[in-house]
């Protein structure tokens, strides 16, 4: 802990001390003495807008007491932005304090500054990994993780095989769906022409299918392959009618594999046994949505009619 | 079904747990599959204690608890809440909101419309926006919570306080030429900002044109909305719903604050459906509320989590206003169980003694004590939205909060009880509080300029 007030390098700051708006504000917070100190001597410099050594050494101590402060870090990327510092020294400060405040987001937009004017993703791909080891669908780490691929064109660089390990570990981790499909189809439109990759993808999601039939993540891939691609739901009937045998309700296995039966009917104008899809779902696999069904099913009828 | 006299239908059955006949191969036991049972078990049996005595009971809503619980989250914190310290305006919204919709008037609580001018001065920046705290640059979430709490006091005082002009300029310097807005100078962009931003130009009435010095100016954008539609359009996931920015996982947060962005630009049938996949987004909320919890979950294949009552819920009536032309009955139509929800939040996010929370086995805390009251208003009332017949919106075509309309539904349990005061759909304080602020700003629009 730094005593700034009798710390002979602060002589000569004039600390600018907390206001906290008197007896009738709400939500006050009784701050020790050390993170008040702190956020006075933060306060005077930035106000003198002050872009030095002592900044960082400030911003540190106020960070390990308060990790969410976003003024704090951007203040500080500022400072080692303007003065050029070293920014390698800056991320390895970062990882500890990333993995231990799992929760935490300002440290992701923070690195992202960083690592930006660093102009250099080495080491990032296998931090986001030991990261997501620990909490595998954090959002911000994803988040981080599509802008890194992006900035440096990573394509091509692991993220697949990435995907497919992270998938292995858990079929079900929603967040590695969306990652490879971003990875597979975010670059350029024109890969919707390309057989070779839809068909992989769709194979790839087919076998994930087999493994776990209920596993919605597979299905939304699927479906949004079909749709993307203009592929009809008709040339995958075959393969839906394994997970969802209409005649022997008693053997259905998927609601997702319903649901999308249910538009492959409509799609072929048997609208019969889209209902029938449709009331299966509604009754039995997946009663809580029974007004969404019930609502599929009139739009059935009024395409139809029109 | 809605606001009918005749008596309500007996409660229908539990929902049923998701089981599927024995497949040929066994379902692979993964973490997510894992805690997915466990919290199924967990709620179920909630719920089952709930209905002991009669099917359609729920655990009864246990209102003076919960707005003794947003009061004391009004009243000082010890030093071990420092790492709050930004967040003290959310912390006011969070319990300002709850405590408007839950209606109780505490005694020995002063009120709390009297605190609201001396917590965000220290907060106010001379560049408009507002901070965390004293010495806190601007950022578009706190300045979100800052200007709802004073809006939601429906006193003058609090809405002399902001710097409409300044706020204007503000606002400008986080715009982004290619549709999107900055969180703060330096920060993160993502579909949040747009909301926050939005929200506060159509409370406020602020020009949509952008302020000359707006550096988004000099990419020849020129308004607020420039590009803006089609940036949340891209957000819109192959799965249905949006992701913070385009590329990254659906998820119901930044699905509420898109949609609820593309509410305030304009008539929601309109906007909704000139930006989005109506069909895609409407499965993907659907797909969000499981059985038997009841309760909605964030993203594909996550857990339920009380803070979604509002965050999916929410979308509800934001859809409901989308599709509302449809067809003959989509006024009268609903897309989700609001039992199921309802049930949620009375048997498993009430905690003993007040407060709401994420789930059985959390703690409670302000953020899902609000949002999951929330939740009540959407659970309760049937939203519509019509556009004003004067042509009279605020901000040069924005939707007006007073197009907006509701009807409390009658047929579900736990009611009149459990009722709460309706919030607004996209403004998420009382009812009137936005519209009475837009008559006032948009009245002294030129005083304030």
């Amino acid at each position: 802990m730094v005593d700034y007030g009798s710390d002979p390098a602060w002589s000569d700051v004039v600390p600018i001390v907390q206001l906290d708006g008197g007896p009738n504000a709400l939500a006050q917070i009784a701050y020790s003495d050390e993170y008040s100190e702190a956020m006075s001597y933060l306060r005077a410099l930035m106000a003198a807008n002050e872009l030095s050594d002592r900044v960082l050494s400030l911003t540190e101590n106020i960070i390990r007491i308060n990790p969410a402060h976003y003024t704090v870090w951007l203040y500080r990327a500022r400072v080692l932005l303007d003065q050029n510092r070293d920014l390698r020294s800056e991320i390895e400060w970062l990882n500890p304090i990333a993995l231990k405040y799992l929760k935490n987001y300002q440290i992701w937009q923070h690195r992202q500054t960083i690592v930006d004017k660093l102009d250099d993703p080495t080491g990032e791909q296998e931090f986001i990994r030991t990261m997501l080891e620990k909490d595998t669908k954090n959002y911000h780490v994803w988040s981080y993780r599509h802008w890194l691929v992006k900035r440096f064109n990573l394509f091509n660089k692991g993220e697949l095989e990435e995907t497919e390990r992270m998938l292995d570990e858990d079929i079900r981790n929603n967040s590695a769906w969306n990652h490879r499909w971003f990875v597979v189809f975010s670059q350029d439109d024109s890969v919707w022409k390309d057989p070779g990759i839809v068909n992989r993808e769709t194979q790839f999601a087919k076998s994930k299918i087999q493994l776990a039939p209920q596993n919605e993540s597979a299905w939304n891939y699927l479906r949004g392959i079909l749709r993307n691609s203009g592929t009809p739901g008709s040339a995958i009937m075959g393969f839906v009618l394994q997970f969802a045998p209409i005649d022997e309700p008693e053997k259905i296995r998927s609601s997702h594999a319903l649901d999308l039966l249910a538009d492959i009917f409509r799609e072929l104008g048997h609208i019969e046994d889209a209902e029938r899809a449709l009331d299966l779902l509604a009754n039995i696999y997946d009663p809580i949505r029974e007004n969404y069904w019930t609502y599929r099913k009139d739009k059935l009828v009024i395409s139809v009619d029109s | 079904m809605l606001t009918t006299s005749v008596p309500p239908p007996p409660f229908s059955r539990l929902p049923p747990l998701p089981t599927f006949p024995p497949s040929i191969s066994p379902e692979p036991l993964t973490p997510t599959l894992a805690a997915q049972k466990q919290v199924a078990e967990l709620c179920l049996s909630q719920h089952e204690i709930a209905a002991r005595a009669e099917p359609h009971r729920t655990f009864p809503f246990d209102r003076v608890a919960h707005a003794e619980f947003l009061a004391g989250a009004l009243e000082k914190y010890p030093w071990q809440f420092q790492v709050q310290d930004a967040s003290r305006p959310w912390l006011v919204y969070w319990a300002v909101a709850g405590l408007s919709a839950l209606g109780e008037e505490l005694e020995d609580v002063e009120d709390w419309r009297d605190g609201l001018v001396a917590t965000f001065k220290p907060c106010q920046n001379l560049d408009g926006g507002f901070g965390g705290g004293y010495g806190q640059l601007s950022h578009l979430a706190t300045s979100y919570a800052a200007v709802l709490s004073l809006i939601a006091s429906e006193k003058e005082e609090c809405y002399r306080m902001i710097d409409t002009r300044a706020m204007w300029h503000y606002l400008g310097r986080m715009k982004q030429p290619h549709g999107p807005f900055t969180m703060c100078a330096g920060g993160e962009v993502d579909v949040r900002g747009a909301f926050c931003a939005l929200v506060i130009i159509s409370l406020l009435g602020l020009p949509l044109e952008l302020p000359q010095d707006a550096p988004a100016r000099k990419s020849g954008c020129d308004n607020f909305l420039t590009n803006l539609g089609e940036w949340i359009g891209k957000c819109q996931t192959y799965e249905g719903g949006l992701g913070s920015s385009p590329g990254n996982e659906a998820h119901g947060a930044y699905t509420f604050c898109g949609l609820g962005s593309l509410c305030i630009m304009g008539t929601p049938s309109k906007t909704v459906k000139k930006f989005l996949d109506v069909d895609l987004i409407t499965k993907w909320l659907s797909a969000r509320q499981y059985a038997p919890e009841g309760g909605m979950a964030g993203r594909t294949n996550k857990l339920v989590d009380g803070c979604y009552s509002h965050w999916i819920g929410g979308c509800w009536p934001l859809m409901d206003a989308a599709m509302q032309d449809e067809s003959p009955n989509s006024s009268k139509r609903d897309y989700w169980s609001r039992e199921g929800l309802l049930r949620y939040i009375f048997n498993c996010c009430q905690e003993d003694g007040g407060g709401l929370r994420d789930k059985p086995g959390k703690r409670a805390d302000a953020y899902h004590t609000n949002y999951n009251i929330a939740g009540l208003s959407w659970v309760q009332n049937k939203y519509s939205f019509s556009e004003p017949k004067d042509g009279e919106g605020v901000a040069s075509g924005l939707a007006p909060a007073h197009g907006w309309d509701y009807k409390p539904v009658v047929d579900i349990p736990g009611l009149p009880d459990g009722r709460v005061n309706p919030h607004h759909p996209v403004y998420v304080i009382p009812w009137t509080a936005a519209a009475k602020a837009q008559a006032w700003f948009g009245a002294n629009r030129a005083m304030a300029r």
